[in-house]
């Protein structure tokens, strides 16, 4: 039996250009929410995400060739996954021929920076100038840069089924890992901030003006961020020949449609607790065996709710001592690239037995009965944790991480 | 994917029109030809094979059409065709059903109206209805939601070689047991933005010079791992690699074709001389004619098989390389004539057309920034 272990990853998220600094803030209790600059806010409802400090990401060095039009959300890829291999030692002649999988979830890619060429075009014209910045429009794109920029030659995969997409990269390239498809895969998710989902949720009315407040009665909505998570996802035992030190193991992961409506999830919690006894039942263990769920919890009404209606299910009363923390008070909602760089987070979680509070919580809203380690990171001995995303139109995911003694 | 699924039915909705007795009436005549034009507000029409008569009507109740954005009613409208082939219920536990598909600008129309309102109007006014349909996953999720779909529904970006992935990820749900049987479908939509894009970037065909004619429409393949009572087609073997290339630029060796090509036909346990027909992917683009003669070549020596390239009339989109394998479906199945020529390159190279019913296909997909897909088909 073949296990995926997580052995790198690197992180790029609102609270830091980088893994460490991520984690610490995240620990700390600390929100990277805050005005936006990168856009003229006027005549939204809010002015705030959880935005990435464009000055602080670190590029390795690349030629022109990958990063000239290279858009904010490659960049944020690129910078992740560079930290990523150099975390997991993965030197240059390691798989000389590096014929991993790269499995991404995507979303905006170069949206934003198209953004500018569509003003241009809808105000003045069929004549206006536009080129470079329509390069990186489609999805795949950033995925498309990491695979150019680490000279990678195998299958190149991007999922985007909106807010679980790097969920679902992320339990796709272990699963092809575990299947002995491939000894190393690269996986997680990219995406940026873009007038086009602000306006969205926007429009939806599920964007809070105050930064999101997950689980907590007084929520009002989300808060949108960005960023990237690329994990390397190793065969167990070609890691141990490495010496490679693991973060955690993935164990199995779901994916269900709850066929129910485009944005509202389903309210029983019903379609998504099939979903996560999926993908129990995909890593061979029980519920009873959860110690933790990394939670989907985007602070909007309706989906905080049906989430917390889902772990009622599956818990039952047991739910009450499994800490379910959502770091999207902290991060962000950060769309196609959330799975991954929740799945990020659970890892070190395991890897280093704390809990990270859900930033934003306060007061305890009787329809999400749940520990949300509020206030305060927490002490705990970790093995097997649940990483859940839902996604718009119904297409959830969920991962079952575990340590890897 | 040792075995591999069947293909249990096929539906389509593209330029030759609604349906697959549309697109067999097509591929049967030699002198069927494109008459593509995508309307722009304030331009010449771009070069895109659009759907022009494509309607809902009989197909989908009015009030529910209208909920739907073009490439989510596209899609729908194929995959009817493909479940009434199956039945009605269907054979299979509903929860037990998935969808996987590819899409190369789906969202888009609504992506430019909700920006139409940012930039033109302010940001109340972007339509909250329109939102939901930007996301690429949009058809899909609405497919799952009109049939009462449970099973896996993931939505695959991978430009012009989506529908061949979407293939791929559908036989590996199969194979995983996530479920009983799965939608693998390709889905686009006419649109002027993406099309000026690629305008832009010099890969459409203009007067003066060769390029990419893009494609609307959905292309549906139903895969089970049963067999059923009628299988049209198996796919047999499936193989994936990419080569380093910037997002709008195909690689410039073949490397990667040729290593997912002895994939596809290693995993079916074949030998390339065993292929009968390449549904190839000629698009118009000289660098892709380049890398597949090149490609081709290589892999077969002296074997010629026969060669279909249905994106020179069809259009180019992650619609196509789902249509492709569509087609070989409907060869391997002795439910088609063909009548069109191979490419000019790979004519004058000695491949011949197809005349008589193959017993495997390779069907190939590379999209730009180089991951490429192989697909081998075999009869059932």
């Amino acid at each position: 039996m073949r296990e995926a272990w997580i052995t790198g990853i690197g992180l790029v998220s609102a609270l830091g250009p980088d893994r460490e600094t991520t984690w610490s803030r995240l620990v700390a209790g600390a929100s990277g929410i805050r005005p936006i600059t990168l856009f003229d806010t006027t005549g939204y409802r809010t002015a705030i995400a959880a935005q990435v400090d464009d000055t602080t990401v670190r590029l390795p060095s690349l030629p022109g060739t990958v990063t000239r039009h290279a858009s904010r959300a490659t960049r944020f890829a690129l910078a992740a996954a560079a930290e990523a291999l150099a975390d997991a030692r993965l030197s240059e002649d390691e798989g000389s021929v590096r014929a991993w999988p790269l499995v991404v979830g995507g979303g905006a890619a170069g949206l934003f920076e198209a953004e500018g060429f569509v003003e241009r075009r809808l105000t003045r014209g069929p004549h206006v100038r536009g080129l470079s910045e329509l390069i990186e429009v489609p999805q795949d794109s950033p995925t498309d840069r990491v695979g150019q920029a680490l000279g990678l030659t195998g299958p190149r995969i991007t999922v985007t089924t909106a807010c679980s997409s790097s969920t679902i990269a992320v339990g796709l390239a272990a699963e092809m890992v575990r299947e002995g498809e491939a000894d190393i895969a690269l996986t997680g998710g990219t995406d940026a901030l873009c007038r086009l989902t602000f306006a969205g949720f926007n429009s939806l009315h599920a964007l809070d003006a105050q930064p999101a407040k997950p689980f907590d009665r007084r929520r009002k909505g989300l808060s949108l961020g960005e960023g990237a998570a690329i994990l390397v996802v190793e065969e167990a035992n070609h890691a141990r020949r490495r010496g490679a030190e693991p973060y955690a193991r993935v164990r199995g992961y779901g994916v269900t449609n709850d066929a129910f409506h485009m944005t509202q999830p389903e309210p029983s919690g019903a379609a998504w607790e099939r979903t996560l006894r999926a993908a129990l039942a995909d890593a061979g263990v029980a519920a009873e065996e959860i110690d933790h769920v990394n939670a989907h919890g985007t602070a909007t009404e309706q989906n905080d709710t049906a989430e917390c209606a889902a772990y009622r299910r599956v818990f039952g009363a047991r739910l009450a001592a499994v800490p379910v923390v959502s770091v999207k008070g902290a991060i962000g909602h950060c769309l196609c690239g959330a799975g991954g760089m929740e799945a990020a987070v659970a890892a070190l979680t395991i890897a280093r037995s704390v809990l990270p509070p859900t930033v934003g919580f306060v007061e305890p809203d009787p329809d999400c009965p749940v520990d949300p380690v509020a206030g305060a990171a927490r002490p705990a001995s970790l093995r097997l944790v649940l990483s859940s995303s839902f996604a718009f139109g119904g297409n959830s995911a969920a991962l079952v991480l575990g340590s890897c003694a | 994917m040792s075995g591999g699924p069947f293909v249990r039915a096929v539906g389509v909705v593209c330029h030759a029109g609604s349906g697959i007795a549309a697109l067999r009436r097509a591929l049967a005549d030699p002198d069927w030809k494109p008459e593509p034009g995508l309307a722009r507000p304030d331009a010449p029409p771009l070069p895109v094979a659009v759907c022009r008569d494509f309607t809902t009507r009989d197909v989908l109740p009015p009030l529910l059409a209208r909920r739907l954005d073009r490439p989510a009613r596209l899609l729908a409208v194929a995959a009817r065709e493909a479940l009434l082939q199956l039945g009605d219920p269907l054979p299979w536990d509903p929860e037990r059903v998935g969808v996987a598909a590819a899409t190369w600008n789906a969202g888009t129309s609504a992506l430019v109206e909700v920006l139409r309102a940012v930039f033109l109007a302010c940001p109340e006014e972007a339509p909250p209805a329109q939102f939901p349909s930007t996301v690429a996953n949009a058809p899909a999720s609405q497919l799952g939601i009109l049939a009462k779909l449970g099973g896996p529904n993931v939505t695959f970006a991978e430009k012009q070689a989506g529908g061949a992935r979407a293939v791929i990820e559908a036989a590996r749900l199969l194979d995983r047991g996530r479920a009983d049987a799965v939608i693998a479908a390709g889905v686009d939509e006419g649109d002027w933005l993406n099309a000026e894009g690629y305008l832009r970037l010099g890969a459409l065909a203009r007067a003066n010079r060769p390029g990419m004619l893009l494609a609307e429409g959905a292309a549906v393949l139903v895969l089970a791992r049963e067999p059923g009572p009628a299988p049209l087609a198996r796919v047999a073997g499936c193989g994936s690699a990419s080569s380093p290339a910037p997002p709008h630029r195909y690689p410039d060796q073949p490397t990667a074709l040729l290593a997912a090509s002895h994939q596809a036909l290693a995993r079916a346990g074949l030998t390339p001389d065993a292929i009968d027909v390449v549904i190839c992917q000629a698009n118009g683009s000289p660098a892709l004619a380049a890398l597949e003669l090149t490609a081709w070549g290589c892999l077969f020596g002296d074997h010629r098989p026969a060669v279909l390239a249905p994106a020179e009339r069809l259009g180019e989109g992650a619609v196509s390389p789902a249509l492709r394998a569509l087609v070989a479906t409907l060869a391997l199945a002795g439910q088609v004539s063909i009548a069109w020529p191979p490419p000019p390159e790979l004519g004058a190279a000695g491949f011949p057309p197809m005349v008589a019913r193959p017993q495997h296909a390779l069907v190939t997909a590379v999209a730009g920034g180089g991951a490429t897909e192989a697909l081998v088909l075999s009869r059932a």
